[in-house]
């Protein structure tokens, strides 16, 4: 791709996003979802590969799909109320209709079908992107929404742990598995959304960390399936030693970081008097912890059979930088002892 | 008289818009949409809007025209199955029952405006509600317009880059 082009592509990235963080009106902030879902588009299909094509099409029409209705959302409750201000949504039927748009952006469970299609059509970097940077805006809108139905936040929560959970579990190709981690996660920040908004947000920047050194571990060992991970040891043994604790983190195991979001919700959803709604979060972040645990099994706690020369890859040089890998990894290990700060950092 | 053309309008939109959902051949399909498209925009106009529905059925022309010649090219169907084959008709028939059920549903004796288009709708009026909403989007929307241009320029560039050289773009 042309430079000037992927220049103006990226920094469009940029503005869309940015263009909705600083909105508090629906019209801005639809723009600046729409600005973000056409600058990625290029990007999704550079490679011209027809699955990249098919995968950059069906994303277009989602996202178009979710923002008309998110359009449609805003213009009924600028007929209804007179206003336009997201945080002033008073009517109950823009409100849910909103929520149930922007849950099809970021797919939440029972509009999450297209996001393994997607991501499992596009390469790791920009897989990346979607799975992050494209989950800012429009999450900052649903925190910014006042929930009128609050039955409705639990149920794409609940669905979205559940479904995430399940769907994961039969994969063997990883972009899939991410796909359905990230919806499980989702349904996490969603379901403490309307209790505590300020944990929706540590949960997301948490799992941002989180999947961030996931698709960069996946990328340095250049796999896609299960399979290739076996490998990973000859490559870089160092990295896949701490893939299994990193993939451990995202499935929420107690002395890493990944425990953290989970603990202050399950917490917070007790406080609430929802036991059973916590209950059933909990156990269907056994269904992901299954997923993960097969990953760190075929990835670390296996040695494949291979013959002489193909031990010896970790004696090059990589090719590609480290550094934010080594820094996200960290954060993704080591950060639950600072849960009290982050807590306080994090305060909406 | 001018309950009866609403009325009408009304429901040529209704009827247009199953027509389109009872899942004809695409060539019917945006046939019924040109429908839907003209008795909406003639449902504004009856409700005030007369500007808006003049713009809107600009741009509905020059979208039904695109997808007209996408229909006529990628989707030509030797046998196109109009609204008189077998399984349109009953869908057709189904989504009429539907609509029937849920009028009935929703039917309430008092009948009142739903909607006009910025308060007062006097006949030959020369500030119209639209029309004064317009002239406020260029006084007051400027910085907002020059984000929709950039939008669409963006768009282009976007679209140049996808459909960009025959051998390897998305188009082959």
């Amino acid at each position: 791709m042309n430079p000037y082009v992927l220049a103006t592509l990226l920094f469009s990235l940029g503005l869309g996003t940015t263009l909705t963080f600083a909105s508090s009106h629906w019209l801005l902030a639809w723009m600046g979802l729409e600005i973000n879902t056409l600058a990625i588009i290029p990007l999704m299909a550079q490679h011209n590969h027809p699955r990249a094509i098919e995968a950059t099409t069906k994303y277009f029409l989602t996202q178009a799909t979710a923002a008309a209705m998110l359009l449609f959302a805003s213009l009924t409750n600028a007929w209804l109320t007179g206003q336009w201000d997201i945080q002033l949504m008073s009517h109950p039927l823009p409100t849910t209709l909103a929520s149930l748009a922007l849950a099809l952006k970021i797919g939440l469970a029972p509009l999450h079908t297209w996001l393994p299609e997607v991501l499992q059509g596009l390469d790791l970097p920009t897989g990346l992107i979607l799975s992050t940077w494209q989950k800012l805006a429009p999450l900052t809108l649903l925190l910014q929404l006042q929930p009128m139905n609050s039955s409705l936040l639990i149920i794409l929560g609940l669905t979205s742990t559940l479904i995430g959970g399940w769907g994961g579990l039969n994969q063997t190709q990883l972009r899939k598995i991410l796909a359905y981690s990230s919806t499980a996660h989702l349904g996490w920040m969603v379901l403490v959304l309307q209790f505590a908004p300020s944990l929706t947000f540590l949960t997301l920047i948490i799992y941002l960390t989180m999947t961030f050194s996931t698709f960069l571990t996946f990328n340095l060992n250049n796999s896609t399936t299960i399979n290739t991970l076996a490998t990973s040891w000859a490559k870089a043994p160092v990295i896949s030693s701490l893939a299994p604790l990193m993939l451990l983190s995202l499935g929420g195991l107690p002395p890493l970081t990944g425990f953290m979001p989970k603990w202050l919700i399950l917490q917070e959803l007790t406080k609430q008097d929802l036991a059973p709604a916590a209950t059933l979060a909990a156990l269907s972040a056994l269904l992901s912890l299954y997923f993960y645990l097969r990953l760190s099994y075929a990835m670390a706690l296996t040695m494949a059979p291979n013959n002489l020369t193909g031990t010896l890859p970790w004696r090059l040089l990589p090719s590609q930088h480290s550094l934010p890998l080594a820094i996200s990894m960290t954060a993704s290990l080591s950060l639950l002892p600072l849960t009290p700060a982050l807590t306080a950092l994090f305060t909406l | 008289m001018m309950t009866y053309v609403s009325c009408f309008f009304l429901g040529g939109f209704i009827l247009s818009m199953i027509a389109v959902a009872c899942n004809p051949s695409p060539f019917y399909g945006s046939f019924g949409l040109v429908a839907v498209a003209g008795f909406g925009c003639a449902v504004v106009v009856g409700s005030g809007g007369t500007f808006l529905a003049l713009i809107l059925v600009m741009i509905y022309v020059g979208a039904m025209l695109v997808v007209f010649v996408y229909s006529a090219a990628l989707a030509a169907d030797r046998y196109p199955e109009s609204w008189g084959s077998g399984g349109v008709a009953g869908q057709a028939v189904g989504y009429l029952l539907g609509v029937m059920v849920a009028s009935g549903f929703f039917w309430k004796e008092e009948y009142g405006v739903l909607w006009g288009f910025g308060g007062s709708v006097e006949e030959l009026a020369p500030q119209r509600g639209d029309i004064g909403g317009v002239s406020w989007m260029y006084s007051l929307g400027g910085p907002l317009l020059v984000i929709s241009a950039g939008a669409l320029l963006l768009t282009l560039f976007v679209v140049f880059e996808v459909t960009r050289l025959l051998h390897r773009g998305a188009f082959r």
